[in-house]
């Protein structure tokens, strides 16, 4: 199925969550990274439960921007 | 791993560019991008990456995951002086017309921040004894946002008991802040009896060396800030999870107070940190000899230590501490002129004001630290005009005893 993340057309697996998007698209620092699903932030406890749908928009966004790696 | 391996290599693994094991002095403000999208993406936050030294630094980065690993912490941010890291978080959690309890016999610049600078912004202040847990309960009223302690007050010397605090901070729904300079990682990580957020002066025992000003703040993971009475940092929480008080700092209080540390002294903590196990061992060792040799002098009067078994705090300390006490204690001779001629008769214990350097310090608060207060206000404190604060260093024992022989005897 095809998804938008981060404003690019992917290929993602059917039943895809979004915890493992994150390992898929090689998210790095994922502790960093928040998640907004169709313009909504995602909780982070929902990560692994959350499954991603075709056309779904997806953006990883870092929360602690300018270097807290 | 244990501490004393983290202190050498926590945080930092050798540069898979060039091999560096020492982590590199990154002694940039601002980082540079091929592109105008690679830039706007980064502040965005659809990229990793630093932006500018003020927010974040590579160097910060490595003491940062360092410290936080020594704390068993889940992040930490480095700044520029003990002081500025109890300002960001005392602003962070706080707004007009809330209110701190904190104890007394507590760090002068740390009562003048509370009891000057925070009340300019209508933010109220209680000062309770620090040994009475029913004192804090009983402080705390609805606009109280945090509980503000030091593991050993300095220089009051008392301990309070951090796991009956953090109850009664929880209690409350409000974070317990724990400053641990004085006994550092290697005694204590306050996480562990219930702290919710750690500061350092890294000035101290983390520098080691008298060389360079530096502050930290560790946050333990033990508070839940998707709940209580924090509103800004609970929506942020949705986004950041455990670290939601680390991000508001970062991407807020942080920021726009500036109080990032310099490169250079940061890289001299990184080097102080990998010594910091042997050192507080040696510390701790020597304040305790030169305390029990005190409490054996005619001419000192009293001896404030909690490693001395007639210290009110000996049993508590010990079972908090893991046996060791620290390398601060007091003593007093009778009267401010007599302590004035002690400190000017030591010549290896040096006269100045700090602590935790590896050489022994000696300096005396009523007519320094705490000049600002009146002889009433210094007796509140804990801070009798005779009292002498030792900070001892890692000298040979049998030097320390020396000097502190011959000063007596000359006073």
């Amino acid at each position: 199925m095809q998804i938008i993340v981060n404003g690019k057309a992917v290929e993602a697996a059917d039943g895809i969550t979004v915890a493992q998007l994150l390992v898929e698209q090689k998210v790095q620092t994922p502790e960093y990274v928040s998640v907004e699903l169709n313009g909504e932030i995602l909780d982070r406890q929902d990560f692994a439960t959350t499954v991603v749908a075709a056309g779904d928009q997806i953006e990883f966004l870092y929360f602690m921007g300018g270097g807290a790696r | 791993m244990d501490i004393e391996t983290l202190a050498l290599h926590g945080g930092y693994a050798p540069d898979p560019h060039t091999g560096s094991t020492a982590a590199p002095i990154h002694q940039t403000t601002a980082y540079a991008y091929a592109t105008a999208a690679q830039l706007a993406d980064v502040f965005g936050g659809r990229a990793p990456g630093y932006i500018y030294s003020r927010i974040g630094n590579p160097t910060f980065s490595a003491f940062e995951k360092r410290l936080a690993e020594l704390e068993g912490g889940i992040g930490c941010l480095s700044c520029a002086s003990g002081m500025a890291a109890i300002a960001c978080v005392a602003m962070g959690l706080t707004r007009a017309g809330d209110h701190v309890v904190t104890t007394k016999g507590i760090f002068g610049g740390t009562v003048s921040f509370f009891a000057k600078t925070l009340a300019r912004f209508a933010v109220r202040t209680t000062f309770v004894d620090a040994g009475k847990v029913e004192a804090f309960r009983a402080a705390i009223d609805p606009a109280t946002r945090l509980i503000f302690v030091e593991t050993i007050t300095n220089p009051g010397m008392e301990v309070p008991d951090l796991p009956a605090i953090a109850d009664v901070a929880h209690n409350a729904r409000i974070p317990l802040v724990v400053d641990n300079t004085v006994t550092t990682p290697i005694l204590v990580r306050p996480g562990r009896w219930g702290a919710d957020i750690v500061v350092h002066s890294v000035s101290k025992f983390i520098n080691g060396h008298g060389n360079s000003i530096g502050g930290a703040i560790v946050d333990t993971g033990n508070f839940d800030w998707s709940s209580g009475p924090f509103a800004d940092i609970q929506a942020l929480a949705r986004r950041a999870g455990k670290l939601a008080f680390l991000a508001h700092l970062r991407m807020l209080i942080y920021r726009d107070l500036g109080c990032c540390p310099s490169p250079f002294n940061t890289f001299l903590h990184l080097l102080g940190i990998e010594g910091l196990p042997l050192r507080m061992a040696a510390h701790c060792q020597n304040a305790q000899a030169l305390a029990e040799y005190l409490a054996n002098h005619p001419r000192v009067t009293w001896v404030n230590y909690p490693g001395l078994t007639s210290n009110p705090y000996h049993e508590l300390a010990g079972r908090l501490f893991g046996g060791r006490f620290g390398a601060v204690l007091t003593f007093g001779v009778g009267s401010a002129e007599a302590a004035a001629r002690f400190v000017d008769r030591t010549v290896l214990a040096q006269n100045l004001a700090n602590i935790g350097d590896s050489k022994t310090l000696v300096i005396h608060p009523a007519s320094t630290i705490f000049q600002e207060f009146t002889p009433a206000e210094r007796q509140a404190m804990g801070v009798p005009d005779d009292l002498i604060r030792v900070a001892v260093g890692v000298e040979s024992v049998k030097d320390i005893i020396a000097d502190f022989e011959s000063a007596l005897e000359k006073m």
